[in-house]
């Protein structure tokens, strides 16, 4: 295709244009986005820092006239009922998604190095296997693992939560780190091996350390998902003393119906630990969620 | 054992076909001792619980859970479902739930990271920012929306009535016709930021030169968007749309703490549905058949997830 000298210009212009009209598109778009994401999160920070009373009010105080961290001084307060109840699900929801993430990553570890580095029979198949629990819904297995905890004496603790969310954070967890363990070279081992170390010790002292990038993500992973965690805690879980955060804060609420201060404090104090461990490491985390899905 | 050259061992393993598979399993036996120990927590956890779902859909059960009492009807349970109005309104609800939060998402997700691609000062905090709702946890979520949909005293009922667009604040999750799209919203605004993180990851891989190559042969912004750009996401896509879909079809929290199902099961899909059926009315063995059946479609979508990721792993292959 040719143009002449003289269209030339005016063609370049015009282009121009549009590109700054996609770009100005473009800047709309996240504006309204970013509205999308943040007016629901700054509105649930405003509400927590009312009054009971200034919540309950139309036309809303879009900022409260008198401020105040009652919400948040009772529920952190160990003297009154509804804080201790609140530090013992904080405290409930921190172990059981500790527990959880060091076990995932012991399991997972090994788990996804085989994947990546061995072929051994059967493997494609067992990795498929892997993936497809991804496929099913939390549903599907709680009557039959609601039978199985009462059989195995687990209903009301929290190794039940924790051998849950063990085996359903597996899959994702091992598909994280193939991802990472495919990206180390595996000259690295041989050289190693040449050197005279055993195939463990070259796993040891070469490939875990430069993983620990996915480690740290797939740990972040497991530590979120079982901190947000609800149907099985809501199912296996029924005594107070036992619950975690987000079946702890339903209840509160289903006895609290109007106490939306009380509610939007708590909901933004469950949510900070997850937000916080995310925006710190958030740099592996979201390379690891797509590196196995985006082959550089 | 006795020695053989590299060429003999080679026919010999052509030969005997069988026994070479046995063999490559006992030559590989140290490797599945680092796959052992998941594949077992998954066996007693999964396994099992597929066997048992299977088996208690074909019987009528007490309720209460004293599961001797059970009797075998074959599949009574799967015609009464099939033939129940419920059954279909709460599979319409599903659909809707399912496309419309898969396909908005994933539409929104792909603008943002089309339009966060190029550098601009504040781009690492805007994205920051848009990936939080990803990560608080879902029942934060729907409460924090419960509130804003609150019909007495909502944030976006008071605006509406505010700018004089409605008389009085209009009931978002407690109205038959709102409830489904209200959920939807709250759902997207959950998801989207999992589509933007893959399609971001997918952008850096369409290869700049390409583009910069369109534009010198006057392709305007649109045609190498859909020319260039996106045929180099075509596998992204397919994954982070099945993955959204999965986990549509299976999200359960948002429309139960918001709403339960109701009003008058306008928000029930399946997920809920079947917990209400197990849970709170006890009829574990239709429960068991629902799943059974959504098993079913499942293992249909997930055929589709595998190939969509083989075609990944063949390419990189190849590559």
């Amino acid at each position: 295709m040719s143009t002449t000298a003289k269209t030339a210009p005016r063609g370049l212009s015009r282009r121009r244009m549009r590109v700054d009209g996609w770009r100005w598109a473009g800047r709309i778009f996240l504006v309204f986005m970013l509205l999308y994401t943040a007016v629901p999160m700054i509105w649930m920070l405003i509400t927590s820092i009312k009054s009971g009373f200034a919540a309950m009010q139309f036309p809303p105080q879009w900022w409260p006239d008198e401020p105040t961290l009652a919400s948040y001084e009772k529920l952190l307060d160990p003297q009154n009922s509804v804080g201790q109840d609140f530090l013992r699900f904080f405290w409930n929801s921190l172990f059981v998604s500790t527990v959880t993430t060091i076990l995932s990553v012991i399991v997972a570890v090994p788990a996804a190095y085989a994947f990546s580095r061995f072929s051994f029979p059967g493997r494609n198949f067992l990795f498929f296997a892997v993936l497809l629990r991804n496929m099913f819904p939390a549903v599907i297995f709680l009557v039959p693992l609601f039978i199985l905890m009462r059989l195995l004496g687990l209903m009301n603790t929290h190794g039940s939560l924790i051998l849950t969310y063990l085996t359903f954070g597996l899959p994702l967890a091992i598909w994280l780190l193939k991802g990472f363990y495919d990206n180390i070279p595996v000259q690295l081992e041989q050289a190693a091996r040449i050197d005279g170390a055993t195939r463990f010790q070259a796993f040891i002292l070469i490939v875990m350390p430069l993983s620990a990038p996915g480690i740290i993500a797939t740990a972040i992973y497991s530590f979120i998902g079982a901190w947000n965690e609800y149907i099985y805690a809501y199912t296996f879980l029924t005594k107070n003393d036992q619950l975690t955060l987000p079946v702890g804060i339903q209840r509160f609420f289903s006895e609290n119906t109007t106490d939306f201060p009380g509610l939007m404090a708590a909901s933004l104090m469950m949510s900070v630990p997850v937000v916080v461990l995310f925006l710190v490491l958030q740099r592996y985390f979201v390379r690891a969620l797509t590196e196995g899905a985006v082959k550089h | 054992m006795t020695i053989v050259t590299g060429k003999a061992e080679a026919r010999r393993r052509l030969q005997s076909g069988r026994s070479g598979v046995l063999r490559k399993i006992w030559d590989h036996r140290a490797d599945y001792a680092y796959v052992l120990p998941a594949i077992a927590v998954m066996l007693i956890v999964i396994a099992y619980p597929i066997y048992y779902t299977i088996e208690l859909s074909f019987f009528k059960t007490p309720p209460g859970l004293q599961l001797r009492d059970k009797t075998f009807i074959g599949f009574d349970n799967y015609t009464a479902i099939l033939t129940s109005e419920v059954f279909w309104k709460v599979t319409w609800n599903t659909l809707i739930w399912t496309l419309g939060s898969t396909l908005i998402s994933f539409v929104l997700g792909f603008a943002t990271a089309l339009a966060l691609h190029r550098a601009f000062i504040g781009r690492g905090v805007l994205r920051a920012i848009l990936i939080i709702p990803w990560v608080i946890s879902a029942v934060a979520a729907s409460y924090i929306w419960k509130w804003i949909y609150h019909s007495d005293f909502g944030i976006i009922g008071a605006v509406l009535v505010g700018l004089g667009l409605a008389d009085r604040p209009p009931n978002f999750i407690d109205s038959v016709s709102t409830v489904l799209p209200s959920l939807i919203v709250v759902n997207i605004w959950r998801e989207f930021p999992f589509a933007m993180i893959m399609m971001m990851a997918g952008l850096q891989t369409v290869p700049e030169q390409l583009l910069r190559a369109a534009q010198v042969d006057g392709a305007s912004a649109w045609q190498r968007f859909w020319h260039v750009t996106f045929p180099h996401l075509r596998n992204v896509s397919t994954v982070t749309i099945l993955l959204l879909a999965v986990a549509n079809f299976n999200s359960f929290i948002i429309p139960w703490i918001m709403t339960g199902g109701g009003p008058s099961n306008a928000s029930h899909i399946w997920i809920t549905h079947i917990y209400e059926l197990a849970f709170g009315r006890q009829r574990w063995g239709v429960a068991s058949a629902y799943s059974v059946l959504l098993f079913l479609i499942l293992m249909t979508l997930g055929y589709f997830y595998v190939r969509a990721l083989s075609g990944n792993e063949r390419k990189e292959g190849s590559a």
